[in-house]
């Protein structure tokens, strides 16, 4: 069987993606057995004309990692596209838009003034010095997922995703028997499938915080008030999370069954909140507990805010 | 959306009614014919509990200008306590709309009874004519990206 030609791009994001990758430990080295790695900007040297010169279809697999924040990402999705026979959203970034989304709820002015500071020192996309000059890749006004600019044959969720994930999709890869287009690699049901918690469905009378006090091991972090995302959450990473007694955040997006991860936590947030008696004299103090989830879009849209109705600043 | 507004802007409002009371106040109204704004698109769910964020959500960027969801008044729940539910869920959403930027009072949830047909009739259009001041909702159609799901 003739190796597999395989691909890894990073976008818009921090590079844990690309370190993900050799987390599989020893089974690396049967990915190396069943395929090349053509183009792999982090680990190996390759420039962009390596890229066009490849045919079309001519990569088997590319996984990208990070969203599409510049001119740059999307020239790239664009280009690998065409040059890849499968597509892989590969992490949050790429898949929901991840974390760095949240950016789509502040300003160019804002994102900018906080990075670079000085408006003098914020990046040009054009400068000309001693008669030559320089082009850099404009930013987007928004950020996106991936198949928002291409379409995508496979999903990798997680940031980053983790170790049972990749190792699955390198199985599927080394088999030769990679699954139908629109696969997401994790599992079709929730967190909670996962996590070797007790749950009660307690009612929430407090929310807790992570910093404010330390969780019960064994107890649903729900029960305890903290707002975990397990129940709206896609599992396939064995509650790792909850496990180590931190709340999920929801990094590998939403279950197979829902599209808006918020605001499916919110539903369910709202299910529990109160203290299980139901009359008008309760609505003060239930609101009073909703109005201590701090930083709405943070919790319930941590990795997911790119991907929803949330993901943008309206004005009117 | 000056111009819209200019040349007579007609709202697109969703209304997720219960069928217990709300919808059977809107069905009162319409048999004793009182005449209200043709703003409004119906939607019977069984309960007010079932309206959840995702719909006000889904209904906000398909295109709805407001959302009005109408349950049994508290205690009045046919399947005990869905309105309160709701109520919860819509507290926490107003939140997060406040938190982008649409104004909080293009989802509004009201308690009316099946034989609350001037209820209905007066919200529809006091709710139209505040959807019409506020002008049409800033959400771009189709502002939520699909996912898999």
């Amino acid at each position: 069987m003739a190796k597999a030609k395989i691909g890894v791009y990073w976008a818009a994001a921090c590079g844990g993606c690309d370190c993900s990758l050799l987390e599989v430990n020893e089974q690396i080295l049967d990915v190396i057995e069943a395929a090349d790695i053509l183009f792999w900007p982090c680990a190996a040297d390759a420039k962009y004309e390596d890229v066009r010169a490849f045919a079309h279809n001519e990569l088997d697999l590319v996984l990208f990692n990070g969203a599409i924040r510049t001119e740059e990402n999307r020239e790239m999705a664009e280009l690998l596209r065409t040059r890849a026979r499968w597509l892989a959203a590969y992490g949050s970034c790429a898949h929901t838009g991840g974390v760095i989304g949240l950016a789509n709820l502040s300003t160019h002015d804002e994102i900018f003034a906080t990075v670079f500071g000085k408006q003098a020192n914020w990046p040009k996309t054009h400068v000309e010095v001693a008669g030559r000059s320089l082009d850099l890749p404009a930013f987007l006004e928004r950020l996106t997922p991936l198949d928002t600019v291409v379409d995508v044959d496979y999903y990798v969720p997680g940031c980053p995703p983790p170790r049972e994930v990749v190792s699955g999709l390198f199985s599927a890869l080394i088999a030769g028997d990679l699954p139908p287009k629109g696969t997401v690699f994790a599992s079709e049901k929730n967190l909670c499938e996962e996590c070797a918690r007790e749950r009660k469905q307690e009612r929430i009378t407090r929310i807790l915080r992570p910093h404010e006090q330390e969780p019960d091991p064994e107890k649903c972090l729900l029960d305890q008030g903290f707002v975990c995302m397990g129940p709206a959450t896609r599992g396939g990473c064995g509650a790792v999370c909850p496990a180590a007694n931190m709340p999920c955040t929801g990094c590998a997006g939403p279950t197979a069954r829902i599209r808006d991860q918020g605001s499916a936590m919110l539903n369910t947030l709202a299910s529990l909140i109160g203290t299980g008696e139901e009359n008008e004299e309760q609505w003060e103090a239930e609101d009073a507990v909703i109005a201590q989830l701090a930083d709405l879009f943070g919790t319930f849209y941590r990795f997911s805010s790119a991907h929803s109705l949330f993901g943008r600043r309206y004005h009117e | 959306m000056a111009d819209e507004r200019a040349n007579g802007f007609e709202p697109k409002i969703v209304a997720f009614l219960c069928r217990w009371c709300s919808y059977a106040g809107a069905d009162l109204a319409g048999v004793s014919r009182m005449t209200y704004p043709p703003n409004v698109v119906p939607i019977r769910v069984n309960c007010s509990g079932r309206v959840d964020v995702g719909m006000v959500v889904d209904a906000l960027s398909s295109g709805a200008d407001g959302v009005l969801i109408g349950g049994c008044h508290p205690g009045d729940c046919h399947y005990v306590n869905g309105n309160y539910k709701t109520r919860r869920r819509m507290e926490m959403l107003k939140r997060a709309l406040d938190g982008v930027g649409i104004d909080r009072r293009r989802v509004q949830l009201e308690w009316i009874s099946a034989s609350e047909g001037a209820k209905f009739r007066d919200t529809v259009t006091a709710f139209t004519q505040l959807i019409k001041e506020l002008g049409p909702s800033p959400v771009p159609v189709g502002a939520t990206a699909d996912g898999e799901g």
